[in-house]
C-alpha cells in the first residue's frame, strides 16, 4: 500500500504516518518543514522498517508541487492513499489578522488540497482501490465568528469531499472527511484548550484514536468521521440549528476565550 | 576540577542538585530548554555562591537532533576547559503529558525525554565519562514499581495513560542503568538510580493541563522540598570507591522492581539504540 501524507511533519498528519507506519504501508511524506520530515522519516524507519520517501514542499505554490510530481513520476510511484491533511489557522478576529494572512488560509487549506488531490488521483493505482481522507472540522459545521475564515475553509473541504464520494464512487475511489474537534497537537494547542475549560476538555480528541480509526474507516469506505459522542452530538445540531443562532452563540462563548487568552 | 552535567537543571531537583554540587566543589555544566530558564538559574546559582563554577547549555532534549547538539558542545567543551573528561552525567530532565504527543520523531514524548533522551546523551558522553572512570545517574520514582514495560506498545499508542507513560519510563530509566552496569562497570563507570520520593517540583504543571495539573497540584504540597533527594545525587557523586548498589533514597541503597532484569535490561538496549539510531559497544554481559 502506497500512501501521500501531506502535512506530515507535525500533529495528525505525523500521527497518521505514525499509524501507517505500524500497518507496513510505504509512505510518500510532504510538509513545508524539511527538518521535520527528515526526523519523522528517521523515527518511522527505526520504528517500524517501513519503506519512507520525503520531498518538502510548499503546496500552495504550483512549482513546488510540480516540481516534487516531477520525481514521482520520475520514480513511477503510484498510489493507493491520499492523506489530506496540510492545513492551517491563523488565531484571532478577521480585522485582527493581516489580509494575506486570511488569504493564506484559504490558499492552502482549500487551493492547494485541490491541488494535490487532483494531482494524486490521476496517480493512483490502476485497477485498485483508492481512497483519499479530507482532515475537515467540526468547525465545518458552524458558521464560527472569530475563526471565520477556517471554519468556511473546513466547510469547503466537506462539501467537496461529499460531492466528490459520489462523484468518483463508480470509480473505486472512497472519500472520508475527518471532523475532530480540537486535537492536542503542540504545546500552543494545550494552552487553547485549557482557555476553553470545561468544553475544551469534553470536546478534545485524542490524536493517536484519531489517527488509528480514521485509518480503519477509510479502509472500511465509510464517508465521513466525527470522532468522541459529544462532537456527533454538536455536528448533528449544526444541521438542524440555525446557522446565524449557533455564530450568535460561538460568538458570545469565543468572545470570553479570547478575553483569556488575549488574543 | 571535576566536571559534572545535569539536565533539566534550571528548577526543581535539577537545581538544588546544581548547587550543593556547586557548593562542593564541582564544575557544573547545566542543560535546560530555554535560554531564559538558563540565564535565571545561573543567576540564582551565583546569587548564593559567587564562586560556584556553573555553565548553561540550551537543548530541548526531547528532540534528539539537540541530544546530539549539546553533546558534542559539552564535548567540545570538556576538551577546550580540561581534560576532556566527565565526572558526572545526571540524567534528570523529565516530563508528564497528559495526552499523547509525539516528538519530531513520532516518539511519545515522555517515553522520548525520560528515557531516549538520557539513552543517547550518555551514550555520546561515554568517551568522556570512560575517561574519568564516571557515574551516570538517573532520577528515578517508586512509581517504577508495580508495571511492566509494554513491549509490544512501548509508546502506549493504542490506549494511552499518563500514569502509565510515566510508571513505564521511569522503569525504563532503572533497566537503563541496569544495562549500562552490566556492560561498562569493567570500564570503572557505574549507573545510579536516585528515587527522589515525592517533591515540590512543578514537573506535573509543566504542559500538562487538565486532571493531571489538578491532581499534582494538590499532590506536590505533601512533598519535601528538592535539597533533600539533591543530597543523594551529591552523596553518590562524591564517593571516591563507586557504590555498588543501583536504586537510591536518602542516600541508602534500596529495593526495586523485579522487572528489572538482564533480560528486560538488554531488550530495553536494543529497541532503544534502534530508536535512536546508535549502537552502544560492550555487548559483552559481565557477572556485576
Amino acid at each position: 500500500m502506497n500512501v501521500m501524507i501531506t502535512g506530515a511533519a507535525g500533529g495528525l498528519g505525523r500521527s497518521l504516518a505514525n499509524e501507517c507506519g505500524r500497518r507496513g504501508y510505504n509512505l510518500f511524506l510532504t510538509d513545508v518543514n524539511e527538518d521535520g520530515l527528515l526526523c519523522i522519516k528517521q523515527g518511522l524507519e527505526r520504528q517500524f522498517n517501513v519503506t519512507v520517501a520525503t520531498a518538502a514542499c510548499d503546496l500552495t505554490n504550483a512549482e513546488s508541487v510540480d516540481q516534487m510530481l516531477a520525481v514521482i513520476d520520475k520514480h513511477q510511484i503510484r498510489f493507493d492513499m491520499l492523506l489530506n491533511v496540510a492545513g492551517m489557522d491563523y488565531e484571532g478576529g478577521f480585522m485582527r489578522r493581516e489580509r494575506e494572512e486570511l488569504v493564506r488560509i484559504v490558499l492552502l487549506n482549500n487551493a492547494a488540497t485541490l491541488r494535490i488531490t487532483h494531482a494524486i488521483l490521476k496517480r493512483r493505482r490502476a485497477g485498485k482501490p483508492f481512497n483519499i481522507v479530507f482532515l475537515s472540522s467540526l468547525a465545518s459545521m458552524f458558521p464560527m465568528p472569530l475563526k471565520a475564515t477556517y471554519a468556511a475553509s473546513k466547510r469547503f473541504l466537506l462539501d467537496l469531499a461529499i460531492s466528490l464520494c459520489q462523484e468518483l464512487k463508480n470509480e473505486n475511489v472512497h472519500v472520508l472527511t475527518i471532523c475532530p474537534g480540537g486535537m492536542v497537537t503542540t504545546q500552543k494547542a494545550i494552552h487553547g484548550i485549557e482557555a476553553q475549560g470545561f468544553w475544551g476538555t469534553v470536546t478534545t480528541n485524542p490524536l493517536e484514536c484519531v489517527a488509528r480509526n480514521a485509518i480503519d474507516r477509510a479502509l472500511a469506505g465509510k464517508s465521513i468521521y466525527v470522532p468522541g459522542i459529544l462532537n456527533r452530538i454538536l455536528f448533528f445540531l449544526g444541521k438542524i440549528i440555525p446557522r446565524s443562532w449557533i455564530a450568535a452563540v460561538i460568538h458570545w462563548r469565543w468572545s470570553g476565550v479570547t478575553e483569556v487568552t488575549g488574543h | 576540577m571535576n566536571t559534572v552535567v545535569i539536565t533539566g537543571a534550571s528548577s526543581g531537583i535539577g537545581l538544588e542538585t546544581a548547587k550543593i554540587l556547586t557548593q562542593n566543589g564541582f564544575h557544573v555544566i547545566g542543560v535546560s530548554r530555554s535560554e531564559e530558564n538558563c540565564k535565571r538559574a545561573k543567576e540564582k546559582i551565583l546569587s548564593e555562591n559567587p564562586n560556584a563554577q556553573i555553565t548553561f547549555m540550551q537543548a530541548d532534549l526531547m528532540q534528539q537532533r539537540e541530544v546530539v547538539k549539546v553533546a558534542e558542545s559539552i564535548t567540545l567543551y570538556l576538551n577546550n576547559s580540561g581534560n576532556g573528561e566527565l565526572y558526572a552525567l545526571i540524567n534528570n530532565a523529565a516530563c508528564i503529558r497528559s495526552w499523547y504527543m509525539t516528538t519530531e520523531e513520532g516518539y511519545e514524548q515522555q517515553f522520548a525525554l525520560n528515557h531516549l533522551a538520557g539513552f543517547l546523551l550518555t551514550y555520546k558522553l561515554l568517551p568522556a565519562l570512560i575517561k574519568a572512570k564516571g557515574c551516570v545517574i538517573m532520577t528515578g520514582s517508586g512509581s517504577h514499581r508495580g508495571i511492566k514495560v509494554h513491549w509490544d506498545d512501548i509508546m502506549l499508542n493504542r490506549r494511552y495513560n499518563p500514569l502509565i507513560a510515566y510508571k513505564q519510563s521511569k522503569l525504563c530509566n532503572l533497566l537503563f542503568a541496569k544495562g549500562l552496569n552490566d556492560r561498562y562497570a569493567k570500564d570503572g563507570i557505574r549507573a545510579y538510580v536516585v528515587d527522589p520520593g515525592l517533591v515540590n517540583t512543578d514537573i506535573g504543571n509543566k504542559g500538562t493541563g487538565g486532571l493531571v495539573n489538578f491532581v499534582w497540584s494538590l499532590r506536590k504540597k505533601h512533598g519535601v522540598s528538592p535539597d533533600v533527594p539533591a543530597k543523594t545525587y551529591a552523596f553518590l557523586c562524591e564517593q571516591k570507591d563507586r557504590q555498588n548498589g543501583l536504586y537510591y533514597y536518602l542516600c541508602k541503597e534500596i529495593n526495586y522492581s523485579k522487572e528489572v532484569t538482564c533480560e528486560n535490561a538488554n531488550r530495553l538496549f536494543e529497541l532503544s539504540e534502534r530508536l535512536c539510531g546508535i549502537r552502544y559497544e560492550g555487548k559483552e554481559m559481565v557477572a556485576v
